[in-house]
């Protein structure tokens, strides 16, 4: 095949797997999007990404940043050129999410109740509970139908030879789905045709899974429970998420003030009075959830929330305390957990890693730091991490003594390469480093995967720092039917 | 409906309002500050719309560009066309999932080309009446889209409570800014164009002419703006139309809010569905108007109290 201008000497990286590349083949199921792109011409391709980004503007899919009291509005960056997963490669990762999910919701009732794994040594007591997520408010508490994450955004990456890693697991309060949904949209605006050309599988039905499995999480005998999506507010990053996806089911948006708790029921203040309220999706974090028992501070949560949790008056998606499951500590038994409870073999591999509060792992870490990506163990978005290979010594020098002060918060990972896929920059395709966030939903009836997911892009050249925080962006993520 | 979620609803209807009625204000004003120099003055206008010190205003009078920069972009004024847009369209932000995605697009756009660069350019350099024309026919559009894809529930009464909440005070304050100029006396003979311009900028100069087919007089102008119910303008269309909006609010479950509101504004229009331009002239209409505006104030508390308040 004929490489059109732009393709042309689309740079292919050694040692890194290359989604859309084999050697010098476009791999089969990247041909019609290559043709068709191709086809387009170039400066023809800079309109539609205008046009991308004037839709993403005008219907406010937008972050809010604020600067001297002024709000200014950000897109999300958003590439072009879609990713794209084939059947079987899909089929192998819903299998593994599901199966990865399952053992995880087992350690979390395991865990807040007779915390078998801990006494037969399989995961360390001391690591539970020096786990800052570790909630005792939560030991012992029935939560409805033993489901403690009703909603994953596990993280995959993959390595050279494209084999699939865990890099994460986002059990409690995962984002981004909305874009997996408003990608998608802009794709078909963008590209008309292009998608039912390539048996592009939809991911539409989220949203309404999403509100079944809420539904039936309803603690109360009533016809129609009353769910609640809640929100920080508009400050909060993620609110353009919040809003659509509470559109999207139909369901009221509230803001901790919209709440009050009495009688150890939750209610919300409406223009008729008190309404009570029996599932909330709360995109408020544990730690600001209720300010009579965690943060004091709080102002986005309600307080007395918890006491209506822990008695069964109101549901809580996802469940309080999910962090002990999704420490990165904890992730180093997320293999031995399958095991444990399912008595399979792990489908998704993780990523080797090191905790440093184990001297013999610490030293071999520290030897070979610039080979390293060091994180906290509690941290997100891309922030305090160590990229061995390119920090200099005196950011190392100075992360180790943050190590040395207390090694149970990090652990060290041998730098993944991630793999790479094109993307639309400056009129060319170029090389740029991927991951893969598939949003999981478990429901009484099981967990169903949306065939999709959101992509994030490290935009910077050769940088492998996906987080929308550190400069990253998105791409449609498009699962082949076959 | 979430107390919040009908107190957003309701303010982002009051900016909506009062942008456009300024707006249109402006539009008329600056025409007839290009037809009539010598007589004309922004005085009036910047009264209405803002508390500026006479200082202020007589450093702005004679610049119209300097009067529609202050009025429509300046960041500094709580009343700008810029500040009002923003206004609206953040509570609409927070209630996005109460509105319809047609009218969220509407005022987000509008937002953005209020706050664009494009707009700024026009301004200083266009032509001001064609940046007002652009202006408008947003608002207009934020009218018809409202119309055409709210769904019919609280959340569209409250919008429309606080329109012609808004609507009333507006045609008020611009009727009594005029009269004061003419220091209430209705019998002073005063420039056809004063009036006519008065009629164009509330959109009532076509209605007037066809109803009172005398030329411009005080007593017409009065009737029109305060009682005249086919001028959708008036004080008492706004007050009948917010009378039928908030009926639809009778609910069960807050009869003491629901009758306490109803008693106001039950009051205010029947004091106005029973006055006349006589009646009204012996009271003083200066105190007669302020009064209106005074009630419109206390139906927005007593609405607050039982309807709006969270926190």
């Amino acid at each position: 095949m004929k490489a059109t201008e732009l393709f042309q000497k689309y740079p292919l990286a050694g040692n890194t797997w290359d989604e859309m590349y084999d050697k010098e083949n476009v791999r089969l199921h990247y041909q019609n999007v290559y043709e068709s792109l191709s086809r387009i011409p170039p400066d023809e391709l800079g309109k539609k990404e205008e046009l991308a980004k004037s839709l993403f503007m005008s219907q406010g899919i937008t972050f809010t940043v604020y600067s001297s009291g002024e709000g200014i509005e950000k897109i999300f960056p958003f590439d072009i050129i879609p990713r794209i997963i084939t059947a079987s490669e899909w089929d192998f990762i819903d299998r593994g999410i599901k199966q990865r999910l399952h053992a995880l919701n087992l350690f979390l009732k395991d865990v807040y109740h007779q915390q078998f794994i801990l006494k037969d040594g399989i995961v360390p007591l001391d690591l539970i509970y020096s786990c800052p997520h570790y909630l005792r408010e939560m030991q012992g508490v029935n939560v409805p139908h033993d489901i403690y994450v009703h909603i994953a955004g596990i993280d995959l990456i993959r390595d050279h030879d494209g084999t699939f890693y865990v890099l994460e697991d986002n059990l409690r309060t995962p984002s981004g789905v909305s874009y997996m949904i408003e990608n998608r949209e802009i794709t078909k605006r963008i590209f008309p045709d292009l998608i039912p050309q390539n048996n592009v599988r939809p991911v539409t039905q989220y949203p309404n899974i999403l509100y079944k499995n809420l539904v039936a999480l309803s603690p109360g005998q009533v016809s129609a429970p009353n769910v609640v999506l809640l929100t920080p507010g508009i400050y909060n990053s993620a609110y353009f998420e919040h809003t659509t996806l509470a559109r999207l089911m139909g369901i009221e948006l509230v803001e901790g003030r919209d709440l009050v708790v009495e009688n150890q029921k939750v209610f919300m203040k409406t223009t008729a009075g008190l309404q009570q309220v029996d599932v909330i999706y709360r995109r408020v974090d544990d730690e600001y959830l209720d300010p009579l028992v965690f943060n004091p501070e709080s102002v986005l949560g309600v307080s007395g929330i918890l006491s209506a949790y822990r008695k069964g008056n109101v549901a809580i998606v996802n469940a309080i305390g999910n962090g002990v499951a999704d420490d990165k500590a904890t992730y180093v038994y997320v293999p031995d957990m399958i095991r444990y409870y399912l008595n399979e073999e792990p489908l998704l591999k993780n990523v080797p890693t090191y905790q440093l509060s184990r001297a013999d792992e610490r030293d071999h870490v520290l030897k070979n730091i610039t080979n390293m990506v060091v994180k906290k163990t509690n941290g997100s978005g891309g922030y305090g991490m160590l990229m061995g290979h390119s920090a200099s010594d005196k950011e190392i020098n100075e992360y180790q003594l943050e190590i040395l002060k207390d090694p149970r918060q990090f652990i060290a990972q041998p730098v993944i390469s991630l793999s790479n896929a094109p993307c639309y920059v400056n009129g060319k395709a170029q090389p740029r480093r991927i991951d893969l966030r598939p949003f999981a939903l478990c429901g009484p009836n099981g967990i169903e995967i949306v065939p999709g997911g959101l992509t994030r892009v490290a935009l910077k050249e050769g940088s492998l720092v996906v987080n929308s925080s550190q400069g990253g962006g998105s791409k449609d993520t498009w699962v082949l039917a076959q | 409906m979430l107390s919040r979620v009908a107190d957003s609803l309701y303010w982002m209807s009051r900016y909506m309002e009062r942008t456009d009625s300024m707006m249109r204000m402006l539009k008329i004003n600056y025409a007839s500050s290009q037809d009539n120099p010598s007589e004309f003055s922004w005085r009036p206008v910047l009264k209405i719309f803002f508390n500026l010190d006479e200082e202020e205003i007589s450093k702005l009078d004679d610049n119209s560009r300097k009067v529609l920069q202050y009025m429509v972009l300046d960041r500094e004024n709580p009343n700008s066309v810029y500040n009002m847009v923003t206004l609206a369209r953040e509570n609409a932000r927070g209630v996005q999932d109460n509105i319809t995605v047609e009218l969220w697009k509407c005022l987000n756009e509008f937002y953005h080309i209020v706050r664009g660069d494009r707009l700024t350019y026009a301004l200083q350099h266009g032509d001001p009446i064609t940046v007002l024309d652009t202006l408008i026919k947003e608002c207009t559009l934020y009218f018809g889209v409202t119309d055409v894809t709210m769904f019919r529930g609280e959340g569209l009464c409250f919008m429309r409570v606080g329109k012609y909440m808004e609507r009333a005070i507006q045609s008020a304050e611009i009727l009594d800014v005029k009269l004061s100029d003419q220091s209430y006396d209705l019998d002073r003979p005063t420039d056809a164009t004063y009036w006519k311009y008065l009629l164009m900028s509330i959109s009532g100069y076509s209605l007037y002419l066809k109803r009172y087919q005398s030329g411009f007089e005080a007593r017409n102008i009065i009737d029109q703006v305060l009682f005249n119910v086919d001028f959708p303008r008036s004080v008492l269309y706004s007050l009948n139309q917010l009378h039928r909006y908030f009926e639809r609010l009778r609910s069960d479950r807050n009869i003491e809010g629901f009758s306490k509101v109803q008693f106001n504004i039950g009051k205010l229009r029947s004091k106005v569905q029973y006055s006349d331009v006589q009646t009204v002239s012996n009271i003083g209409l200066h105190h007669y108007l302020n009064e209106i505006t005074r009630d419109i104030d206390d139906i927005g508390s007593t609405l607050n109290q039982y309807y709006f308040a969270y926190s």
